[in-house]
């Protein structure tokens, strides 16, 4: 039925941009070519729309009836209706979990951006070898998470790893970075801030590669200081690509698991769990499908609102 | 520094104080800056690489039982002969591979759409997708379990390649769309009138015109396969048929001391990703999720 109806758009659509143009094209062939255009946008769509079906609405749906069911991963169980979310919602362990994951989203947006747009205007400037730099910085981003938390679990996991014995060494004693659960929280943070910062760098070098730079000139010949130049230059121009770039970081941030599963496994005594973690754990190890599932759905429909305001402000200033 | 500040109270645009002046020293100050800045970045750069520096370090160091002394090889060719590295290898790229080539079969067509259609049901379903692609992949994971465990998808690598395409075809379509926003109608126009179809047109003008935003849309699939944890972990229950990331991960929690054996498929692991990013950098930086996002 969605598909009849995408159809129907499309062919409505076409005609208002038919070859030639309106009013120029005969009007018999632009009817014929609509009509197959049409036929073509169909085929051309359907792939599409038949993995999006299966990947993504199906599970959707069957994640909706086992979130209201009392079953497991091998049966669906009974109809409890809410009993799973308010089971969700008045247990500790999820509203710890989902205070983690807003103080993670939080540290992981700004700290990234904040390094990112620092290195992105260091960057933008004449610098030897800036090219280099420029690749060289994208790493912590393009390396897979297994291999950096890896290397990142090397030099902090023990008090005989190479981080720990330098503070140590420095006589600042041998902090316990991934058993203390407020260092562990910390070193989490700081890990995704480190992976997440290239990508705001591109973001927002991207954006500051289409400014052009009389506009500072003319400015700083009018008197406007670094900070005025930056504050209310720098910021306006690209205003719009952080605008964008903080909202997909909160959902990379809120939807991550790799990144905390890695380094602490949600630990220790889950202080590091966030809600993906909560969820992968309820439903994987602790077999509570329903429950899990809650957990994961509650999470959909923030990021749903999430993305759709997203997507009205995309639209809207594409317009503009 | 002060003293060289107050000799030039004027080549200190840091400062504010060049308000309305010439600035006659400002070559020289620029080319003081510039290499303060070279320092800065360096520094940076040193510190921000430390991770990747050691495990590139210890996956060449000679392991505690080992007899060989400088950098060695010994750690790579040891983790190929004693571990299943070389299966799981295999595994990532046959999956990454597959991922790539169908993620860009799907969204190339779809984006083709989303670019020129002009109606309610396209920009419908480009705010579908574009809502589906921030789900949590953790809500499909659990019902997918369940319908591939009857599928026999389970612990299967063409399982696993279905739910990456299903993953990235969410975004490879929106950059396939953003990419073929840039290429003007009137070369589609052009062939119409010389009787060519719309297909004919799509594949002939508009994908014969597409390189770079295919090879940015090719990367973003690569690098999503190639690194996926998560699905993994749900997905592949027996060492043959593990791909890297778990390889890496079942090798570390077992041989925890063994660092260097660790460290040597870390490397291999990510030696793909950052051929591929020194390689073809110029097409994803400009291609970017972010930039197509931002470009729509």
């Amino acid at each position: 039925m969605a598909l009849t109806e995408t159809q129907s758009g499309l062919s409505r659509a076409r005609r208002g941009v038919a070859p030639g143009g309106p009013g120029t094209a005969p009007v018999k062939r632009r009817s014929k070519l609509s009509a197959q255009t049409s036929r073509t946008f169909f085929w051309l769509l359907l792939p599409s729309v038949v993995l999006l079906v299966l990947i993504h609405g199906y599970p959707l749906i069957h994640a909706a009836v086992q979130a209201t069911h009392d079953g497991n991963l091998l049966q669906t169980g009974n109809f409890v209706g809410g009993e799973n979310f308010s089971t969700v919602l008045t247990s500790p362990a999820f509203w710890k979990a989902a205070q983690f994951t807003l103080w993670f989203t939080i540290v992981g947006v700004f700290g990234s951006w904040l390094v990112g747009l620092g290195l992105a205007l260091l960057l933008r400037t004449k610098i030897p070898a800036g090219g280099t730099f420029k690749v060289l910085l994208l790493l912590p981003w393009v390396v897979p998470i297994v291999v950096s938390s890896t290397a990142w679990n090397w030099l902090v996991a023990t008090p005989d790893s190479l981080i720990p014995s330098l503070f140590r060494n420095l006589g600042l004693g041998t902090p316990l970075f991934l058993a203390d659960p407020t260092l562990a929280s910390i070193t989490v943070m700081v890990f995704k801030v480190w992976v997440s910062f290239p990508f705001m760098m591109m973001m927002i070098s991207a954006a500051l590669a289409s400014v052009d730079s009389t506009v500072y000139e003319a400015a700083s010949m009018d008197g406007a200081t670094r900070w005025q130049q930056f504050s209310q230059i720098t910021l306006p121009l690209i205003a719009r690509s952080t605008y964008i770039s903080w909202i997909l970081m909160t959902i990379f941030c809120v939807n991550d698991f790799p990144t905390i599963y890695l380094l602490t496994g949600g630990g220790p005594v889950s202080a590091t769990t966030s809600l993906v973690v909560l969820a992968y754990r309820t439903v994987f190890q602790d077999f509570a499908t329903g429950p899990g599932v809650a957990i994961a759905f509650l999470m959909t429909m923030t990021l749903v609102v999430i993305s759709v305001i997203l997507y009205r402000q995309i639209r809207k200033s594409s317009v503009e | 520094m002060s003293a060289v500040l107050h000799a030039h109270p004027e080549s200190g645009p840091a400062l504010g104080v060049d308000a309305g002046k010439p600035r006659k020293v400002l070559s020289e100050a620029g080319q003081r800056g510039r290499w303060w800045r070279f320092t800065a970045i360096l520094a940076i750069t040193a510190i921000v690489l430390v991770p990747i520096v050691v495990t590139v370090l210890l996956a060449f160091t000679p392991g505690p039982n080992s007899t060989a002394t400088g950098l060695t090889f010994e750690n790579i060719s040891n983790v190929f002969s004693k571990t299943l590295a070389a299966t799981w290898l295999k595994n990532s790229l046959i999956t990454t591979l597959a991922t790539v080539i169908i993620s860009v079969a799907v969204a190339a067509p779809a984006g083709y759409v989303l670019s020129r259609g002009r109606s309610k049901a396209v920009s419908g379903y480009s705010l579908l997708l574009f809502v589906m692609q921030s789900l949590p992949i953790i809500t499909s994971v659990v019902p997918l379990f369940i319908l591939f465990a009857g599928m026999g998808l389970v612990d299967n690598l063409m399982g696993l390649t279905i739910i990456y395409v299903g993953s990235t075809m969410t975004v490879a379509t929106w950059m396939m769309a953003a990419y073929f926003d840039s290429i003007p109608i009137s070369l589609e126009e052009a062939s119409w009138i010389d009787g060519c179809s719309v297909f004919g047109s799509f594949t002939k003008v508009v994908l014969r015109n597409s390189l770079p935003g295919i090879l940015s849309t090719a990367i973003f699939s690569f690098l999503l396969a190639w690194n996926d944890y998560l699905v993994a972990i749900v997905f592949l229950r027996s060492n043959e048929i593990f791909t890297l990331p778990m390889g890496v991960q079942s090798f570390f929690q077992q041989n925890a001391t063994d660092w260097t054996s660790v460290m040597a498929l870390a490397v291999i692991m990510m030696l793909p990703p950052v051929i591929v990013f020194a390689t073809l950098n110029r097409y994803f930086s400009v291609g970017g999720i972010g930039g197509s996002l931002a470009g729509r």
